[in-house]
């Protein structure tokens, strides 16, 4: 029952360790289905895990943006998707099998209330999509494209690096594609293994000229989606897909923005600074109780929320307040983001730094199907680490 | 019939030295206005019907086209000549020999149409409305240039032009496009310029098939003489009209020649023989093609063209003077124009203390 308690808007993942080894995944109605299912339906010697590695943590009702209606991550998606496709008359969405609604239900009526000019199904080349929505971006219409999952993005890493990123500069700011947005679904889910589960956020970290955005929750994601889609620059908006139902909160209806190149302080602290982005905020605000309860340690909670340009300044002033930093994110450790912001805080704060900067990634190994579990940085290995720190 | 030609004008000439040339030369010769032209019949690719067989040629679109031509070939000997003085840098992809493509396609469409290439592109720069200064200006890298100087040759850009590309691998790329072009129809004329090599690879021994005009497999596609600038422009029209009457896509293969080689590091005589280049430049090259048809239809004077060679010398040594002498673009410039940013921010780099504002 605890354990029914604490993922109530969680992620229930049951292993059916038979024959096939597969990974089952329970939705929100088929939740107490699970729970009440006899240990012999799926094997006698079935191990079940049914903790997630976080719990969403939704944040308190927005009040300041008018009505607001629950909705979980892909419905807050499909509003912010509503509110561009209504306000701006150029804007198409475009993807494989966004028609029907898409996979994770991202794109559901939008091809029945605006038609299909304006969000239509692309033949199956993430290259060629990207390469389109360049150039309708550059007519000057706004294009929403969709990569089926950022696992898919590398064919079309050339065009995202070398046209997106670089047309503003190489043409002297005659043209530019800056109306262009990718949407991808991000990061771990629990079963998806090698090409589902990927956080490539920090391939494009190297790439001036586009900007990298990941939201933590339902209503940052339709403020920073409505961000991105705004801006005047190539946006890549990365979705937690493990998010997409386990995620709900109040979000407001009508349109918003939440700032890009911001990064937000969630929970104010004084010795120790936690920096993550994506799902990890959930797991490094559970560390921060943890710290909290168990060592009497104060943390500062901070989502980076965009990762290029990221916000630098932020992160100093914490880092200059509490003297510790440790970044999380489920991205392999080496090259990953985390070694960025370590390696521009050293150089603004070194004298500020009271023990070694930490870094608690993913291990440099391709995304596993089975040790799952073992690979992603959970809260133990963060407070493991924290206590390090602490005791430095 | 040259000689009498000449006598005659020589004659008039000495008579009213004050008036200019050209003027005299109208009011005293009888010239036509316009002549027919047999041109070269297309080789189709499930078409049922091809570009005209004959076309007109007025004077005026002659002399223009002419002028065209000859500009186009004395900016590329000029930049190569820029290129071997040290003055231009980096790489330098010329296009003298396929002159007939640019202004040929530019006479078919209309300036509103969109035009986007790869990188042996300065004939379309030209073609497309950039002038020749703006042109050698930025591939000196000078703040005249048309991209400010920091494109170089392979990024020119202008309205309804949209460069100027380094293209790379791109056989996937194109069948993809091929693919969504024909799917949804798109009005989009996909255009092959074949100079005989890809690089320093002659094409039979790079590509599985060499007709090109069909390998959009689905697509329709013609195969026209390059080196025609009529046949060129006759064909585009075809192809203009085909993608406007909302029949979707199609392929169009030119067959054309380039006297450089790929490139200024490639000296084009590794995998060709000069005795080959001699040939193309005695027996096809377009400029003289053009040229010995309007004079041969009494469409103007050898003289004209003379003294259009002349301006065309002049305006071309104009702009190289002016390329040489622009200040480059101040060192800001680095900076800017990565993003759209309604503030200016930092743009950090390889020392700490040295950061450059980046601007729109």
């Amino acid at each position: 029952m605890a354990a029914f308690a604490a993922t109530a808007g969680g992620l229930l993942r049951l292993r059916a360790a038979g024959s096939e080894g597969q990974w089952r995944r329970l939705r929100g109605a088929g939740l107490l289905r699970g729970l009440l299912q006899p240990e012999s339906a799926t094997g006698v010697a079935a191990q079940r895990r049914r903790v997630a590695h976080f719990t969403f943590q939704p944040d308190p009702e927005p009040r300041e943006y008018g009505q607001t209606q629950k909705m979980n991550l892909f419905q807050a998606i499909t509003s912010a998707l509503d509110n561009s496709l209504a306000k701006d008359p150029t804007a198409v969405i475009f993807g494989e099998d966004v028609a029907f609604g898409g996979v994770f239900r991202c794109t559901v009526g939008l091809r029945d209330k605006y038609g299909k000019d304006r969000v239509f199904n692309t033949p199956l080349c993430e290259q060629g999509i990207v390469g389109f929505g360049i150039g309708i971006a550059v007519t000057g219409a706004t294009a929403i494209a969709e990569i089926q999952f950022a696992d898919y993005i590398f064919p079309a890493f050339d065009q995202i690096v070398n046209e997106a990123a670089k047309y503003r500069y190489r043409s002297g700011d005659l043209f530019n594609c800056g109306s262009l947005t990718i949407r991808a679904p991000w990061g771990c889910v629990g079963h998806g293994a090698l090409y589902h589960s990927q956080s490539p956020e920090a391939f494009f970290a190297h790439c001036p000229g586009i900007k990298v955005v990941v939201p933590r929750s339902p209503f940052q994601a339709k403020g920073l989606l409505l961000s991105c889609i705004e801006d005047k620059n190539p946006c890549i908006f990365f979705e937690p897909k493990i998010l997409y139902r386990a995620a709900v909160e109040q979000v407001p209806v009508e349109p918003y923005n939440v700032p890009l190149s911001q990064a937000e302080v969630i929970q104010e602290g004084s010795d120790v600074t936690l920096v993550a982005w994506g799902t990890q905020v959930h797991v490094i605000r559970e560390v921060a109780a943890m710290a909290q309860e168990k060592l009497g340690v104060s943390c500062e909670v901070i989502d980076l929320r965009t990762i290029l340009p990221w916000d630098v300044d932020t992160v100093c002033k914490s880092v200059i307040k509490t003297g510790r930093l440790l970044i999380s994110h489920e991205a392999p450790l080496t090259g990953g983001f985390a070694s960025e912001i370590s390696s521009t805080v050293q150089e603004e704060c070194f004298l500020n730094l009271e023990a070694p900067i930490s870094r608690v990634c993913g291990y440099d190994t391709p995304f596993p199907h089975i040790f799952e579990p073992f690979y992603i940085p959970d809260k133990w290995k963060c407070y493991d680490a924290l206590r390090k720190m602490i005791n430095y | 019939m040259k000689k009498m030609l000449a006598a005659a004008v020589s004659r008039v000439l000495s008579r009213v030295a004050q008036k200019p040339a050209s003027r005299v030369l109208v009011a005293s010769c009888n010239y036509s206005n316009d002549a027919m032209f047999e041109i070269k019949k297309c080789d189709l690719y499930r078409l049922e019907e091809g570009p005209p067989v004959t076309t007109v040629l007025t004077r005026e679109d002659g002399l223009k086209y002419y002028r065209m031509m000859q500009t186009i070939r004395r900016m590329e000997l000029k930049a190569d000549q820029l290129y071997k003085q040290k003055f231009i840098r980096g790489f330098c992809h010329l296009c003298d020999g396929q002159e007939a493509c640019c202004v040929g396609l530019e006479a078919g469409i209309n300036p509103t149409d969109h035009v986007i290439t790869s990188y042996r592109a300065h004939g379309l720069c030209y073609t497309r409305g950039l002038s020749v200064r703006s042109i050698l200006a930025e591939l000196t890298g000078r703040r005249g240039g048309c991209a400010k100087g920091k494109g170089g040759s392979m990024h020119m850009y202008v309205k309804n032009f949209y460069g100027g590309n380094g293209i790379v691998g791109a056989q996937g790329q194109i069948a993809e496009a091929f693919n969504m072009a024909a799917l949804w129809k798109l009005p989009c004329v996909f255009i092959c310029e074949n100079n005989l090599y890809g690089m320093g690879t002659a094409a039979e021994r790079a590509a599985a098939s060499t007709d090109y005009y069909k390998r959009g497999h689905f697509i329709p596609g013609l195969r026209v003489d390059g080196m025609d600038v009529l046949c060129v422009r006759e064909a585009t029209k075809f192809a203009a009209d085909y993608c406007r009457s909302e029949k979707g896509p199609i392929v169009m293969e030119l067959q054309t020649y380039r006297y450089h080689g790929h490139s200024m590091s490639d000296p084009g005589i590794s995998y060709r023989t000069r005795q080959e280049i001699q040939n193309v430049r005695s027996k096809s090259d377009p400029i003289m093609l053009l040229k010995d048809r309007m004079v041969n239809s009494k469409l103007a004077t050898i003289e004209e063209f003379k003294e259009i060679d002349v301006e065309v010398r002049k305006e071309i040594d104009d702009a190289a003077h002016f390329a040489i002498t622009d200040p480059e673009p101040p060192l800001e410039e680095l900076g800017h124009h990565i993003y759209c940013d309604n503030e200016p921010f930092e743009v950090r780099g390889s020392s700490q203390w040295i950061k450059f504002k980046s601007l729109s």
